[in-house]
This record gives C-alpha cells, sequence and structure tokens, in this order.
C-alpha cells in the first residue's frame, strides 16, 4: 500500500497519498484551489497559468508552489488563500486580463479576486481570449493529430499551426476549441463546411438519415450515431425473434 | 645547447576580431625571412584567450615572459628581431606613471589575478593534447581512476566546489545525490549555453583549455556511475565548439574517452549538441528538453534532475568552469583548493569584464575578492576617470550593484544578503552616464524575447514591465509606476515558473532598491539626471567650460551646434535631437544636460 502522511490544508486535517498532487488532495477534501490551465482531461499538468500556487510550509520552511503539479511527499502545511497568495492571485489575474481582454470570464475571475480596479496603468492587447494556457494543444496532442502547438517564445508566443498555414494534420474535431477555458478558438460552420485553423473541412451526412455528423476527415462511419444504434437494435431484434 | 623560445598569439575570439591569425601569419613569416638561429628553437603557438582584451592582440615570449599588447602585423619583424636582444618599448605595458614594463605580472590586471581554472588558458595551444598533458593535464584523472566513486566524491566536497553558473550549488552533495540512485543509465551534462550579454567565461574556457572540461566531465562519470555525457554548447560559439569536438576527438585517439578510459575499463562517451540559441536553454530543465529534441521550454515537475532529468534518468548537469575545476581539485586535492576563497564560497571565480572600465576582459580571482578591486585595481578603473555609478552582474537575472556595496567580498552569499547578486561572472561596469531605469528596460526588452513565454508570470510580466518601463523612459511615467513595478516583481519571484522567470524581474527589482531617486526623478522631475532618456534630457554647452575646438559640432548629426573656432559654440534646441553624441565627443566636460 501507498504511503500516506497527515497534512492540513487551509487548517483542515486531510490524509494525502505519497506522490500525490497537491491540488487533487485540495480537491478530494472540499478545498477549491482555482486554476486555469489544469483539466481533468488530461493526467500531465502544464501548470503554467500559475492561478493554482499556495503556500507550503514543509520543516518549518514556507514556500510558494504551484499546486497542479506539487507532490505532496512529506507532513506539511498548505495555505490557499494566505495573504501573500491572495495578493499574487490578483495581480497574475490583473495580467490576464490585460492578456485577454475579450474574454468575459477572466473579467468575471480577475474581478472576483480584487483585480477588477487598480490595475489600468497595464496595457490590454487589442483583440483577443487566449491566455495561452496550451490546453487546446494538450488535446490535440491527446487526440494524436497534433495539428497546433505554440509557436515563437517570449512575449511573442502563441497557439498556432506550422508557419500558420492551414495544417494537413488538422481533423477538424473541435477538440481544442471545446476544452478551451475561455472560448477564444473560433470556428465557422455552415450546413456544408466546418472552418477552423485556416482550413475548411467538408461536413460528413449520414447516408441514412442525411443528418451532418462530423467532417470528413474524421469520420469513421457512414452512418450517424443514431442510425447505427437503431440498426444494431434491429439486427437484435431480428436474431432474438423467437425467444 | 638549443633553448626554446614559445610565441604565445593570443587566439581567444576577442584577439582573433583584431586580427590574430594575420599577427601570427606574419611572425612566422618573419621567423623564415630572419632565418633560423642555430641557438633558438622558435614555436609560434595559438592560444585561447590571455584574458585582457581590449588591448589585443596579445603576444607573450616565453620563457623570458615579455607581453606586448596591441600587436599588429607590421610589428612582426621587430618582435621577432627583439628575441635575443632589447624589448619592443612601445608594445609593453606603460603604468600609470609611464613607465614601461616586459614581465606580464607586473601588468595589475594579470598580477592581482589568481588563475586556476585559467591556469592553461592563454598558455597552451588549445588543440595540442600533448601540451595540455605537459601542463599537468589528466593528472586528475589518472588520480581519480585510482579512487572509488565515494573518495572521488568526498574529494570534492572537501573543496567546498559550489557551482559556477551563479545558483552556487554544492558539487559534491549534487553528485553523491546523483550516485545514490540505482537507475541506469545516468548522464553527466555540461552547461556550455552561456548566454548572458557582456559575458564570455565559459567560451573562453572551452575555447583556451577544452581539456580540462573534458577531464571534469570524465571524473565526474566517474565519480556517478554514468557511461554517456553531453556537452550543451550554445550555436554562436563556433570556436569553443570546434575545439571542444577537436579535444573530444584525441582524447578517443589517446583512449581517453571511449570503451576504457585510460585502460581502467570504465567506459565514456561524449559528444556535443549544439544550442538553437535561445537563451531560456540554459535553464537546467529547458536545456534537458533541447537535447532530447523537445521544445526549449522549462519543465513544470517538481523532481531534481539528479533523480531524473535527461531521458527521465539520473542526470548531473554542471556548469563549464565547475567542470573545469575539478581536474585541479583532483589533482592537487579539495583541501588544497579549499585554501583558497571565503568561509562559504571556496575557489576562484572567473568574470568577464566589460562596459565602462579601462581594462576590460576576462579575470579569475579568489571568491570573496571586492567589486572595488575588481574594478578599480585590475580593471584600471572607469574610463576618462568618471564617477563609478553601477555595476551590473549576473546578466538578466542579475542586480545592478551601487557604489556604497562595492568593498562587499563578492561570493555566492555576501551580494545575495544585500538583495545583488554574484550571478554567472558577467560583469557590466556603468558609469555616471548610465540611466538605471533604460538599463532596467534593455534588460526586460531583452527577457521579453528570450522568456520561453510559457507561465503568465514571466511572460505577461515581462511584457508589461516592458510598457511601464517604456513609459517612465519616454517621459510619461505615473504616480504609483514604481510601486506596481515592485508588486509584478515580487509575484514573478514567487510565481514564475523557473529560475528564468524567478529571476527576470531583477534587473528592475534590485534598480529600483538601490536607484530609486533615479525613478522618482523620471516621474516626478521629468528629468533623467544620467542624460540618457532624450524625451527628458535637454543639451546645452557651459560656455566657460568650452574651447571651441568643435569637435561636437562635427559629431552632431543633425548640424544643431554651431559657433567659431576658439569660441564657445551654441546648440539650437529646435535642431537637437538629444542623442547625446555631442556630450561622447567633448574632452571638456562642457556638455550639459538637464530635464526639459
Amino acid at each position: 500500500m501507498d504511503k500516506t502522511y497527515q497534512i492540513t490544508i487551509d487548517g483542515k486535517a486531510c490524509t494525502a497519498r505519497h506522490g500525490e498532487f497537491l491540488w487533487d488532495v485540495a480537491k478530494r477534501n472540499g478545498v477549491h484551489i482555482p486554476a486555469l490551465c489544469r483539466s481533468d482531461r488530461f493526467e500531465e499538468h502544464r501548470a503554467c497559468c500559475r492561478v493554482c500556487i499556495v503556500e507550503v510550509t514543509v520543516r518549518g520552511r514556507t514556500k510558494v508552489v504551484t499546486s497542479c503539479v506539487y507532490p505532496v511527499e512529506g507532513e506539511c502545511q498548505v495555505v490557499t488563500d494566505s495573504p501573500r497568495i491572495r495578493q499574487e492571485r490578483k495581480v497574475l489575474m490583473a495580467l490576464l486580463a490585460a492578456r485577454a481582454p475579450e474574454s468575459d470570464v477572466i473579467r468575471n475571475m480577475a474581478s472576483f479576486m480584487g483585480a477588477g480596479e487598480g490595475y489600468g496603468r497595464l496595457k490590454p492587447l487589442d483583440t483577443g481570449k487566449c491566455i495561452l494556457c496550451g490546453l487546446c494543444v494538450q488535446a490535440c496532442e491527446s487526440m494524436g493529430t497534433g495539428a497546433i502547438s505554440t509557436v515563437n517564445r517570449g512575449t511573442e508566443k502563441e497557439v498556432n499551426t506550422p508557419y500558420g498555414m492551414a495544417s494537413d494534420a488538422c481533423i477538424g474535431c473541435l477538440s481544442c476549441a471545446n476544452v478551451c477555458p475561455t472560448g477564444a478558438i473560433e470556428y465557422q460552420q455552415d450546413e456544408e463546411t466546418r472552418t477552423i485553423w485556416n482550413r475548411t473541412f467538408p461536413l460528413a451526412r449520414c447516408s441514412q438519415c442525411g443528418q451532418v455528423m462530423d467532417t470528413v476527415d474524421m469520420a469513421e462511419f457512414e452512418t450517424c450515431d443514431e442510425c447505427r444504434k437503431k440498426a444494431i437494435a434491429d439486427q437484435l431484434a431480428q436474431a432474438y425473434r423467437f425467444v | 645547447m638549443s633553448r626554446t623560445t614559445t610565441i604565445l598569439v593570443c587566439c581567444g575570439t576577442g584577439c582573433i576580431a583584431n586580427g590574430a591569425y594575420d599577427v601570427a601569419d606574419a611572425i612566422e613569416e618573419q621567423i623564415v625571412a630572419q632565418g633560423a638561429n642555430a641557438q633558438v628553437e622558435l614555436r609560434v603557438c595559438r592560444t585561447g584567450c590571455s584574458g585582457e582584451c581590449e588591448q589585443g592582440p596579445i603576444v607573450r615570449l616565453m620563457p623570458r615572459d615579455t607581453t606586448y599588447y596591441k600587436v599588429k602585423p607590421k610589428d612582426a619583424k621587430a618582435i621577432v628581431e627583439s628575441l635575443e636582444g632589447e624589448p619592443v618599448k612601445k608594445l609593453l605595458y606603460r603604468d600609470p606613471d609611464g613607465v614601461r614594463h616586459e614581465a606580464q605580472a607586473k601588468n595589475p590586471f594579470y598580477g592581482l589575478q589568481h588563475k586556476t581554472v585559467l591556469a592553461n588558458v592563454g598558455v597552451i595551444d588549445p588543440l595540442s593534447l600533448d601540451e595540455y598533458v605537459a601542463a599537468g593535464g589528466y593528472e586528475g584523472l589518472k588520480r581519480a581512476l585510482d579512487m572509488t566513486p565515494d573518495q572521488i566524491i568526498t574529494e570534492v566536497e572537501k573543496s567546498g566546489l559550489r557551482g559556477k553558473g551563479g545558483a552556487g550549488f554544492p558539487t559534491g552533495r549534487k553528485w553523491r545525490s546523483a550516485a545514490s540512485y540505482d537507475v541506469f543509465p545516468k548522464y553527466i551534462v555540461c552547461n556550455g549555453d552561456e548566454g548572458d550579454p557582456g559575458a564570455f567565461m565559459d567560451g573562453s574556457i572551452m575555447e583556451g583549455c577544452p581539456h580540462a572540461v573534458i577531464e571534469g566531465m570524465i571524473i565526474g562519470a566517474l565519480a556517478i556511475g554514468a557511461e554517456t555525457g553531453v556537452l550543451y554548447i550554445r550555436d554562436e560559439y563556433a570556436l569553443a565548439r570546434d575545439h571542444i569536438q577537436h579535444a573530444i576527438d584525441d582524447a578517443y585517439e589517446a583512449g581517453i574517452l571511449g570503451e576504457s578510459i585510460m585502460g581502467s575499463g570504465h567506459k565514456l562517451d561524449l559528444s556535443i549538441v549544439r544550442g538553437g540559441g535561445a537563451f531560456v536553454c540554459g535553464e537546467s530543465t529547458a536545456l534537458m528538453n533541447s537535447i532530447e529534441g523537445k521544445v526549449g521550454e522549462p519543465r513544470p515537475k517538481y523532481i531534481r534532475s539528479v533523480q531524473s532529468g535527461l531521458f527521465e534518468k539520473p542526470t548531473v548537469l554542471n556548469n563549464v568552469e565547475s567542470l573545469a575545476s575539478i581536474p585541479v581539485i583532483l589533482a592537487h586535492g579539495g583541501e588544497a583548493y579549499a585554501q583558497v576563497g571565503t568561509e562559504g564560497s571556496k575557489g576562484t571565480k572567473v568574470f568577464a569584464m566589460v562596459g565602462k572600465v579601462k581594462h576590460t576582459g576576462l579575470v579569475e580571482v579568489p571568491m570573496g575578492t571586492t567589486l572595488r578591486t575588481l574594478i578599480y585595481d585590475i580593471g584600471g578603473g572607469i574610463i576618462g576617470d568618471r564617477p563609478f555609478k553601477a555595476i551590473q552582474t549576473g546578466g538578466p537575472s542579475g542586480g545592478c550593484i551601487p557604489e556604497r556595496l562595492l568593498d562587499l567580498p563578492v561570493d555566492f552569499d555576501t551580494l545575495t544578503e544585500y538583495g545583488a547578486m554574484m550571478g554567472s561572472g558577467g560583469m557590466i561596469v556603468m558609469d555616471d552616464r548610465s540611466c538605471m531605469v533604460e538599463v532596467a528596460r534593455y534588460y526586460i526588452d531583452f527577457l521579453c524575447e528570450e522568456s520561453c513565454g510559457k507561465c503568465t508570470p514571466c511572460r505577461e510580466g515581462l511584457r508589461q514591465m516592458r510598457h511601464i518601463l517604456t513609459e517612465i523612459c519616454e517621459g510619461r511615467g505615473r504616480e504609483g509606476d514604481v510601486e506596481l513595478l515592485e508588486e509584478i516583481g515580487a509575484m514573478m519571484t514567487d510565481a514564475s515558473l523557473c529560475a528564468l522567470g524567478r529571476t527576470a524581474p531583477n534587473p528592475v527589482l534590485t534598480t529600483i532598491k538601490f536607484f530609486r531617486e533615479e525613478y522618482e526623478a523620471h516621474i516626478k522631475g521629468r528629468c533623467c539626471p544620467a542624460g540618457v532618456c532624450p524625451e527628458l534630457t535637454s543639451f546645452r554647452i557651459d560656455a566657460p567650460a568650452c574651447t571651441g575646438c568643435g569637435l561636437c559640432a562635427k559629431a552632431c548629426p543633425t548640424d544643431a551646434i554651431s559657433g567659431e573656432r576658439k569660441e564657445a559654440h551654441v546648440i539650437d534646441a529646435a535642431k537637437c535631437i538629444s542623442c547625446g553624441s555631442c556630450r561622447e565627443a567633448c574632452n571638456f566636460d562642457a556638455v550639459l544636460t538637464e530635464g526639459r
């Protein structure tokens, strides 16, 4: 059996398994730590938004750590909203609000954390909702497509396809858009096509009912889920008709 | 009986740029032209950096120890003629009293140094394994081969060696930790990605004595049980890379690397990985990602490289200078090494001193030497004897240290206590004509491009810092700007993903800490006290001091200065673009600055 430790989170006694991430221990014990780039969908966390910072005291030494990737490896005391953490999260959210001026999610979160006022001096980007959390890239990788990634470095970093061109690898599945916490990835869709990442995909229609399914690039079957279920049900009914 | 005279021609990067190869060729031609002297066997040796780059190309005659500075190819004839007789006076070191000296040690730039890591740099041919061995090279490795890994590590622990890349982590402890894991393969990696502006310590060591780095890596590999090593060298260091590759090839040929190190049965393979030119790849985990062929971004995991580093195997990553110190420690013992330095920082440190100091170049001094000694005694003071203002240490992650801290010993701990840091060894000296706000903006600008951009604090914090600093420098500073910079900086220090981000605000935080009044002057006084920021500076000529020499008028790009010869000149404010060229040109300090 795994080794466990008795730790405290905001004064609450909790049990943590060896190597378990602090964020997960907190969640299991009903303590919510805000986070933007962390998703239960993925095992690995990029730890790049830094909003989930907390203060940890180990053997009398206190430090600020990123709870989504900080493994518990001994007794410790955790404070998730000390004045220092609240202050630093506030600055982080003010920076993100300037980064993604068109995102309501970020604006509301910043406002909730006290960064709504007092940061008028920060220069917002002209447009955009992207906070570069990288979840879209993770989603794309997990699909096995790898059509998008972060490109450039420093303040010029962005998410894009290679050279910003229509990517052969993209299948138009919308995983990136669906996982985005700020709705920053736009796409257009009409009766016939879906357009995302500079590429227009023809849409596949169910050969039975004619309903729009997915893009042709990702369609595995000729019929939609509903029609396939119905077909299987019909087969079963046929097979067991004498029972 | 024949004697050997060796003519050492410094062929470090700086001297090559100043024509050192032409000088070496010319001397070789002259030796042939003047005929061989039966008594003297002559040899021209193209060495690594001898240190005083600003006085290069440097030629040194050994064993008589005559050093010539700023040698031109046309001086070759006189130099060869002087071999047996009087030295060429005009090429010798001239002390402040005007007396010429032959011996290198009479030049305080060299005389006050304590060369340990650099002992062979500038003295031997870096491409010759034989010369390195003749100078005592690979003695440390021979001793290490007779020791157990534990004994090797104990020797390094005794030396007190700490990582000279700037972090100062005890090397012995790092090795012991890596040795303790029973996971194989293990790796030893050399960090040769030196990227701080103005720093060239590691590059010079790799160029000037590549075998010392390789020997250090072999000893480290024996200590931790690694059979593979990688030297990560930045792409811009073409010469260093060539020399290291040459040394690796020679070491394989001599049986020092490969299947059986010096016949011991221990195996080690070394290879070079070229960096792609990203500053962030000097950060340990970004470096390892880069070697693995991934994007050069730091890893977010809370796990140490000695446990899971390169390819998720136990890895020791050491800086070039640290590794080059290892052969000395093994050859002469850890205790001997620990005799030099301070209580907490043992041995020596190499610094690359540049900027407004008279003698720029590469210097090695005992840990604990004061900045004042470095700048005034070794560096010869400030150019034009202007007032000292600040010294920038440790590159973009470092800090700006003011005059009042100049008497502090430079080691890993002392400067840190005062909110500055020693860093990797880059030092940029600044005089009273440097604007500290502008300096902070320069470094933040550098980091905006060189941050990997992965985490919010570093990427967005730097972007906003650059915006605010630009506003201040361009005369649009507001009350509260300094406090906001401090607020962002404090958050970056705590919350950034890697060491680059955590130290990125240092140039801003240290200049605010030590030069706050200069920020205030920009914001409240609408004046750049150093006369650097054009929007906050106006120039005028001090009539009584002006001699009417006309140099300022010649230097002015907009023809804004007029005046008769030998009479005081005047600046037309309407035409002046506040570029400062006139002030640079004036030899009489007659160009004054004030706010707008």
